[in-house]
């Protein structure tokens, strides 16, 4: 038998084996590693309608990040994500501004999520919802 | 390929390094009638390792907490993705490692291998053993089962009956009058970080000695290799003309190591629960007692000995002297003849001894 042939076939062998091995014990590792998808938190959310009075912000968990429902001066409502797009704090709602502050680095977002001063390069994202019996429903 | 090598040359220009892999690795050489009984010690390394391993990765989920630590455990088995697997691993690992380890000792016993020049390896590897005992007792607390929570009241309760102090020690191990959320602290304390590093370290120390007096040479099998020098001045065992640990010994460590592995899965896979019993899956309830309480198999033989003496600190004083016995057998044992079979007195006293503890053992099983 040629000897260099029989070397690179149990060669071949040997590293298809070692890489059996790796990916039996890889993977599961890797699952028991990966982030858990919460699925409380993956469907929608309800908030009755008469928590957010006019002025005012509701911050809530929404889809495993934190989003934030307003109600404009005029009554209206919109919601957001609540957090910030430069790098990634979560936005204050301050009442008598009437805007979002972001403490870190002095972002500010209007009642209607666009970028009013600082560094944050994009408005917060918005979530759609719906109102209907008094309540309002994120998602 | 070639950029391995070129790594491999860059280091070596600096410090080396392939004269230290040629003399720890191709150069090391091993007496030529070596035998598989010299792979345990690597196989405990191995098993050591996944010890480790495992208990690294279950500190991710498990919280020390007695009211949260069974919901966590239960929920490693049944929820995260493959925690079963780990936890089990772990678990059946804790045991596996065990009887490894009475295999290691039992076969350097028989071939004399605790001899002069080796009474300190002997005796690291005697505080490893102890070391071991403790790591799997304080582990065993852990889950909060109710077999946890009672085999660790039994075993705490059994300091009792040392004179004097007895009383006190029992609440100082426990961290109070009973076993409670106090004892989980400590115990986690020692069993994830004191013990571990303990042991690391003897292993540490153990290996070193091996290094510096050389492995020793069975005392039968194909011819000898060595010089038997018996001086009083420091001498390393040389085995000229013995086979290399790599690649040979090396691969039959790696053959070890896949028996073990085969042993070991084949528990994980077919008979998980082998070490399980049914109290292992209640929670912890101070208030009722389960019956018959027993401690993991390679306790039983100090469980019966307890039962057995109506005086328990007879009971527990016959342990302590056939535990200092072993730990100080070298220095009892003195004579230079290794050969199992020319030392009738000795094969007698040990497989006499043996069979005690086999005995002593089943007959905890049964009572
Ligand atoms: C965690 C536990 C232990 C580990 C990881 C370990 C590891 C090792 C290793 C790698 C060797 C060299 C290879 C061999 O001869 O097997 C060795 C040798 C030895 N071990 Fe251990 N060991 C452990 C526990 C013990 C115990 C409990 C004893 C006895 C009380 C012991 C006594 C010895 C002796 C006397 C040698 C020298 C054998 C010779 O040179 O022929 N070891 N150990
Ligand atoms: S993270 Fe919000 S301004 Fe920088």
């Amino acid at each position: 038998m040629d000897n260099s042939g029989r070397r690179t076939f149990l060669g071949i062998c040997l590293a298809g084996l070692g890489a059996l091995t790796a990916a039996a014990v890889g993977w599961p590792l890797f699952r028991y590693l990966a982030p858990r998808t919460n699925k409380e938190s993956a469907g929608k959310v309800v908030i009755p309608e008469a928590e957010v009075k006019a002025g005012e912000a509701k911050f809530f968990e929404y889809a495993g990040s934190s989003a934030v429902l307003l109600r404009k001066q005029d009554g209206s409502l919109i919601a957001f994500s609540a957090i910030c797009t430069h790098l990634g704090c979560i936005v204050q709602w301050e009442k008598d501004k009437q805007d979002f502050l972001c403490p870190c680095h002095g972002g500010h977002y209007n009642s209607d999520g666009a970028v009013t001063a600082g560094p944050p390069p994009k408005p917060l994202p918005r979530i759609p919802f719906s109102v209907a019996g008094g309540n309002i429903t994120v998602g | 390929m070639r950029v391995l090598n070129k790594i491999v040359d860059w280091i070596d220009q600096r410090i080396g390094a392939r004269e230290i892999l040629k003399k720890e690795l191709t150069g090391y050489l091993l007496p030529r009638n070596i035998n598989a009984w010299y792979s345990l010690g690597s196989i405990l390394l191995f098993a050591f390792a996944l010890q480790v391993l495992s208990g690294i990765l279950l500190l991710i989920y498990y919280v020390p907490d007695a009211d949260k630590a069974f919901k966590s455990v239960s929920y490693i088995m049944n929820e995260v993705p493959y925690g079963w697997l780990i936890r089990m691993c772990h678990a059946v690992g804790s045991n596996m490692m065990v009887l490894a380890l009475l295999l290691h000792m039992l076969s350097v016993l028989f071939m004399g291998s605790y001899k002069r020049p080796r009474e300190l390896n002997w005796l690291t590897g005697f505080i490893l053993f102890s070391m071991i005992q403790g790591i799997s007792l304080t582990g065993y607390l852990l889950p909060w089962s109710q077999l946890s929570f009672w085999a660790t009241t039994v075993a705490t309760n059994s300091a009792n009956a040392i004179p004097v102090v007895g009383p006190y020690l029992v609440e100082f191990l426990r961290g109070g009058v009973l076993v409670g959320p106090p004892t989980l602290g400590r115990f986690f304390a020692l069993h994830v970080a004191v013990i571990p590093a303990g042991i690391a370290a003897l292993i540490g120390a153990h290996l070193f000695l091996l290094k510096r007096t050389g492995v020793s040479t069975p005392p039968f099998g194909k011819k000898n290799t060595e010089s038997q020098l018996q001086s009083d001045v420091y001498h390393h065992e040389d085995h000229p003309g013995g086979i290399p640990f790599f690649p040979d010994f090396a691969l039959e460590d790696l053959r070890g190591i896949a028996i073990y592995m085969a042993c070991f899965l084949a528990v994980l896979f077919f008979d998980p629960y082998l070490f399980f019993p049914k109290d292992a899956f209640i929670p912890a309830n101070a208030f009722v007692t389960p019956a018959h309480i027993k401690p993991e198999w390679y306790f039983l033989a100090n469980y019966q000995t307890l039962k057995i003496f109506p005086n328990e600190l007879i009971g527990l004083s016959l342990q302590g002297a056939a535990m200092t016995f072993l730990a100080l057998l070298p220095f009892v044992d003195r004579g230079r003849e290794r050969h199992p079979l020319k030392r009738p007195l000795f094969m007698a006293c040990s497989v006499g001894g043996l069979l005690l503890w086999i005995g002593l053992s089943i007959w905890g099983h049964f009572s």
